[in-house]
């Protein structure tokens, strides 16, 4: 019985992950794409991670994570007892239910639904069992009374319940109250809640050094932290760029002349010789950038030994790296 | 603009799209932006001063451009359009006192400070705080792999020019 019912749970708890995923992936595309592999381990954020969670049953899904419960001393009271759910679900409504073995109706009802039928399947439940049926009368009306008297008490009680177990929601409603002002409220915060969970989740994944930490709060400091840095890297960055820049604007305009001059080539030897000439003892103003070799060489080049020191030049010795700076004036008017 | 849309489409068809990871689309378009812009910023040059917040503009610029699936891209775009001074990453350094780790210790508390923190967290994304959480939230996401990206095209820029 027990097993029946924990396979129903789970079976509840994977069906009701399907309809979430469009939800999800109608905002964010890009993280339910299979193509964003940085953002998604192997695509879309579903079930390789979280073999049982769960959407639709908000107080189910984000409890399985913070199941051991151990890192959490300070987690609110409301969400102790889903923390049982998972595995332990029994003992927690065992606890609740004055008799041991009622748990296993409990669960029964819980996955069942909403609390007419718990009733119909408790008194088919007592039916089968008869040796304790008087017992088990016992514990119905007195499960039945307490939760009556907490249906008054919560409004919509039957809602919550459908999507969830209800027997288990019945009595977790009376410690979830102490956090959260009435039902309705409260279901739709916890499903908020269940989303944001979700995406932490994923950012968790983004984030580096980030997968031991379990805990909303640290977990935001990390990702904060992380955004801040990643900002501060760039900023940085663009800093150094903007200072790289008066060098940077001889190799982009290198980079411009290289893809220009390849044609215009043909022409500098005309025009190249007369500066070459004037500027005999300084560096050569020849149009190719980074040339001081020409200072050593013979006035009359021909087109072919320009094109091949021009490729040489690019080597760039170190001797001559010295006199860069002085073509930066006169580079431009060059080009 | 419009010779962005022109080689997006051209990109799609010349390439199969899903054999392309969309950071490489990302990087690519990136480089080929800041580039040039940076470029023509080159041959304008001024003063230092004023070549540095420019600078910022255009890298900034050219990660809007290169984003545009996302909701953040236009909020960034909007803001560098309104304002010459890019404004996304000195917010940041301005909050960048490091948030203290606090462990509530009542529930509600707890709530409180994670709230608190979301909040911090949409301010540092450009249009966070025009969304809602969860949406903050998955924006965020793809927010820090485009920042990813863009610091590595960065360094590659930077060390290409050093």
């Amino acid at each position: 019985m027990g097993g029946e019912s924990n396979n129903e749970g789970e079976m509840g708890l994977n069906h009701g992950h399907d309809p979430s995923m469009p939800l999800y992936a109608k905002t964010d595309p890009y993280f339910s794409s299979s193509d964003w592999d940085p953002v998604v381990n192997g695509g879309g954020f579903s079930s390789s991670h979280y073999p049982s969670v769960v959407m639709d049953n908000p107080g189910m899904s984000c409890f399985t994570h913070y199941q051991t419960g151990s890192g959490y001393p300070d987690m609110p009271a409301s969400l102790l007892p889903f923390g049982d759910c998972g595995g332990g679900g029994g003992e927690s409504v065992g606890r609740l239910m004055r008799a041991g073995e009622s748990h296993d109706q409990v669960l029964d009802d819980g996955v069942l639904g909403s609390s007419p039928s718990r009733k119909r399947r408790q008194a088919e439940a007592e039916s089968q069992r008869n040796k304790k049926a008087v017992e088990e009368y016992q514990e119905d009306t007195q499960r039945g009374s307490d939760q009556n008297q907490k249906k008054h008490k919560d409004g919509q009680n039957k809602e919550s319940s459908q999507s969830e177990e209800a027997p288990k929601e019945n009595y977790i409603h009376m410690r979830a109250r102490r956090g959260q002002a009435t039902n309705s409220h409260s279901l739709a915060e916890r499903v908020r809640r269940e989303k944001i969970s979700e995406r932490m989740r994923l950012l968790q994944e983004l984030v580096p050094g980030c997968n031991k930490i379990t805990g909303k709060a640290v977990m935001l400091d990390e990702i904060i932290n992380y955004v801040q840095s990643l900002q501060q890297q760039v900023e940085f960055l663009s800093m150094k760029l903007a200072t790289v820049n008066p060098e940077v604007n001889i190799d982009i305009d290198r980079i411009i002349a290289k893809d220009l001059l390849q044609p215009r080539d043909r022409n500098t030897p005309t025009l190249g010789l007369s500066p070459f000439t004037s500027f005999h003892g300084t560096i050569p103003n020849i149009s190719t950038t980074a040339n001081p070799q020409y200072n050593s060489l013979p006035q009359t080049t021909l087109e072919s030994e320009l094109q091949s020191l021009y490729q040489m030049g690019f080597v760039s010795n170190s001797s001559t790296m010295s006199s860069f700076s002085p073509n930066n004036g006169r580079l431009k008017p060059e080009l | 603009m419009e010779r962005q849309i022109i080689n997006k489409k051209k990109r799609v068809f010349s390439v199969e799209p899903n054999k392309i990871p969309p950071s490489e689309v990302f990087t690519r378009k990136y480089t080929r932006l800041l580039v040039p812009a940076l470029k023509k910023l080159n041959m304008n040059k001024n003063s230092s001063q004023a070549n540095q917040l420019t600078v910022k503009h255009e890298v900034d610029m050219a990660l809007a451009l290169s984003a545009q699936e996302f909701a953040w891209s236009r909020f960034l775009l909007q803001k560098l359009s309104s304002s010459n001074n890019p404004t996304t990453t000195t917010s940041s350094s301005s909050n960048g006192i490091r948030i203290q780790k606090r462990s509530g210790k009542e529930g509600g508390d707890e709530d409180g400070e994670i709230e608190e923190k979301l909040r911090e967290l949409q301010k540092l994304l450009p249009g966070g705080e025009e969304m809602n959480v969860e949406e903050m939230l998955g924006e965020i996401g793809n927010y820090i792999k485009c920042l990813e990206l863009q610091t590595i095209a960065l360094k590659s820029i930077v060390e290409d020019t050093t």
